[in-house]
């Protein structure tokens, strides 16, 4: 089971964090303070760091963020803040942060980013060929099967695609993928992704075959082997 | 002007420089005047003096009988004694002359000086001038000064008397302009303290003059006019702020009290907690887009600008919404005609979000079958965007307003939206430098975002520019 540590001051959201990973199967650490945090992800092994940007107790989370780095831990960081502006999430980034998500978050695209960052250190990018039960994308020739009959994708959906074969299983919402495949930054609130998310299901499920991209609780989506 | 104290006037700038002036005119005048009184009695004194040496000469040049003799003569022709000569042997006593006794003790020889003598009561004033003969007697000659002294006080009360009359006039006038002032001051200060108080309809006086204080009054005017705007847009958006998070705030907390009354299955509050959650994202995003809104207008984000293509977002942008005007049978296509030369410094998630809501609300209005074009252009150094339908078109009356926060148009009022798209793509467009130009495309409506390019792109290949702008 991957363990995540949340360094986070206020601590009933602390405690809300704790329990939404918990729900969705993590090990999950509470540190209240930077100094506890730093203490912490010093002594044990986190896949994944949750770190407020605003700690109280001279070491805040940028500083946290850089004495871990320095010392070598290299734990994916997600960072938590209530600064929204552009330039606050370029130096979350630039500090050695991995995500940014800006207060108040659904628990949702939280649950779902920390996965993505545990994942992406488990699996080794080196693939070619991507498989998700009948479905089958080929990174070199950029050709997609279902069930061995080929596929006609649009760039953009080949991306959205390959972004969907690369978290199998695993929650990806719509701000993920917007970040993530069309490369803007601002949260998209239109359904614009949903009807982007159908077109590609319609190209995939063609001939009446059981759908793989499933819709989460309205503002997530996952791709799954059809049982 | 009773309404004006006088240490108002005192401390006026009008005044001030009034007493200034006269200040400056009245030691002017002093000069003047001293020197013409100086030049004159110089003048009159000088022929006295001169008549008086050369009759003296005359009877100092005669022999002792003769100066007798030419004594007695002009006291003949002397009877009122204005011009008494005499002759006083060396003790003092009178020996010749219409002149009684020595006028003082101790007479300056050779240089003319003053005396007055009594005449019927009167000290009148005689200039003379003496000289010891030889023989140790003294001869006197004198002159009735009386009129040269009149002429002289004449001169010196016209000088006074004139000085005065322009002291009290100038300071008449230095009262009434400071007094003029100290009106207008007033008057100004009156308004900016009713507008103070709340009035902001009020403005400042002006008396239609191009006067240095109307000039200056227009101005705060203008400056007026825009804090009026602002204050009532502020207060429209807190308004609408309430309004827009009211509602939903109240259905929640209508829906959570249902549940808790009446829900009685797991079932039954599973679906009003989702209906809560439901409500509560529809604050947040209410929220978030009236922040993000400042967080543009604040200019912060100029910061982060670098230099992009407007047409490689506009490329993106069409083709993230084209799958959203498929659906809905609306004919949507990019037009570029800027040769890849449309670069601005600016946001590109700004842009696409500011560029993508103008598309997105397009093809919402836009009914099926009908048209939404995408052109981006660059002629010289002018560049924009024009997002164009053919929808049922913005009314004219109604350009203005549907930039403002929160501003719905009746046709939208059933529509989601939180009303604050058009908004944002107007700070969007401020913060770049661009206009924002709503016209009637005769049938819909087509919005203009136009500046000037950035010149200091470099000369590249269109397919550098391309990898550059993603950059």
């Amino acid at each position: 089971m991957a363990r995540v540590l949340v360094v986070e001051d206020d601590v009933q959201t602390a405690a809300e964090i704790a329990a939404a990973l918990g729900d969705s199967g993590f090990d999950v650490d509470c540190a209240h303070t930077g100094r506890e945090g730093l203490l912490k992800a010093g002594a044990d092994r986190y896949e994944a760091i949750v770190l407020d940007r605003m700690l109280p107790g001279g070491v805040d989370g940028l500083a946290v963020l850089s004495t871990l780095r320095t010392v070598g831990i290299e734990a994916p960081v997600l960072i938590l803040s209530a600064l929204s502006a552009v330039d606050e999430r370029v130096r979350g980034l630039r500090a050695g942060g991995d995500d940014y998500l800006t207060k108040p978050f659904e628990f949702l695209e939280l649950t779902a980013r920390i996965e993505v960052l545990v994942r992406r250190q488990a699996i080794p990018q080196r693939e070619t060929m991507l498989r998700v039960g009948d479905l089958e994308l080929d990174l070199l020739s950029r050709e997609v099967r279902r069930a061995g009959r080929p596929v006609e994708l649009l760039p953009r959906e080949y991306h959205l695609l390959e972004y969907l074969m690369r978290q199998p299983n695993q929650v990806v919402t719509r701000t993920m993928l917007f970040e993530e495949v069309w490369g803007y930054h601002y949260d998209e609130r239109t359904n614009v992704i949903d009807v982007h998310i159908g077109k590609l299901r319609r190209k995939l499920d063609e001939g009446g075959l059981p759908t793989l991209i499933y819709t989460v609780r309205s503002s997530g989506y996952v791709l799954r082997a059809a049982e | 002007m009773s309404s004006v104290r006088l240490s108002d006037l005192r401390r006026t700038t009008s005044f001030r420089l009034a007493l200034l002036f006269l200040a400056l005119f009245g030691a002017a005048s002093l000069t003047l005047f001293g020197f013409l009184y100086w030049q004159t009695a110089g003048y009159l004194k000088s022929g006295t003096d001169e008549w008086l040496a050369r009759e003296i000469r005359s009877l100092v040049a005669a022999s002792p009988s003769q100066l007798i003799e030419h004594l007695q003569e002009h006291a003949a022709h002397d009877p009122g004694a204005n011009r008494p000569f005499a002759l006083f042997d060396a003790a003092g006593n009178k020996v010749e002359g219409n002149l009684a006794n020595l006028p003082t003790s101790s007479l300056p020889s050779d240089r003319p000086f003053e005396f007055s003598l009594n005449r019927g009561g009167e000290a009148v004033p005689f200039r003379g001038l003496a000289r010891r003969l030889p023989s140790g007697d003294i001869v006197l000659v004198s002159q009735n000064v009386w009129e040269m002294h009149e002429f002289r006080e004449l001169l010196l009360g016209a000088m006074a008397w004139g000085g005065l009359l322009v002291l009290i006039m100038g300071l008449a006038g230095a009262a009434a302009i400071g007094a003029g002032s100290v009106r207008r001051i007033d008057e100004v200060t009156g308004a900016i303290e009713r507008i103070v108080k709340g009035n902001l309809a009020g403005r400042l006086p002006t008396r239609g003059t191009a006067g240095d204080l109307d000039r200056l009054v227009e101005v705060v005017n203008g400056m007026l006019d825009d804090i009026e705007r602002l204050m009532h847009e502020v207060k429209g958006v807190s308004d609408a702020v309430a309004h827009d998070l009211r509602t939903p705030l109240t259905r929640l907390l209508a829906g959570l009290e249902r549940a808790g009354r009446r829900a009685a299955s797991v079932d039954e509050y599973a679906a009003a907690v989702d209906e809560a959650i439901g409500e509560t994202k529809a604050v947040l995003s209410t929220f978030g887009a009236m922040l993000r809104i400042s967080e543009v207008e604040d200019g912060a984000r100029r910061a982060g600008f670098k230099t992009l293509d407007l047409a490689a977002i506009a490329a993106d942008v069409t083709e993230f919404y084209q799958p959203l005007a498929e659906a809905k049978g609306v004919s949507f296509s990019l037009k570029d005609e800027s040769g890849g030369s449309a670069r601005i410094a600016g946001d590109p998630s700004l842009l696409f979000e500011a560029i993508g809501n103008l598309v997105d609300n397009a093809i919402k209005f836009t009914p099926s079958e009908g048209r939404v074009t995408v052109r981006v252009f660059c002629e010289n150094a002018r560049l924009g965007i024009i997002v164009a339908d053919t929808g049922p078109g913005i009314p004219a009356e109604e350009r203005e307003a549907v930039l403002r926060r929160f501003y719905r148009a009746e046709r939208s009022r059933n529509t989601s939206g939180s009303g604050l798209g058009l908004s944002l793509v107007a700070a969007v467009t401020r913060l770049h430098g661009l206009d924002l130009v709503i016209e009637d495309a005769r049938p819909g409506c087509s919005v203009t975002l136009r500046g000037e390019r950035d010149s200091t792109w470099p000369n590249l290949a269109a397919a550098e520019r391309t990898v550059l702008a993603k950059l």
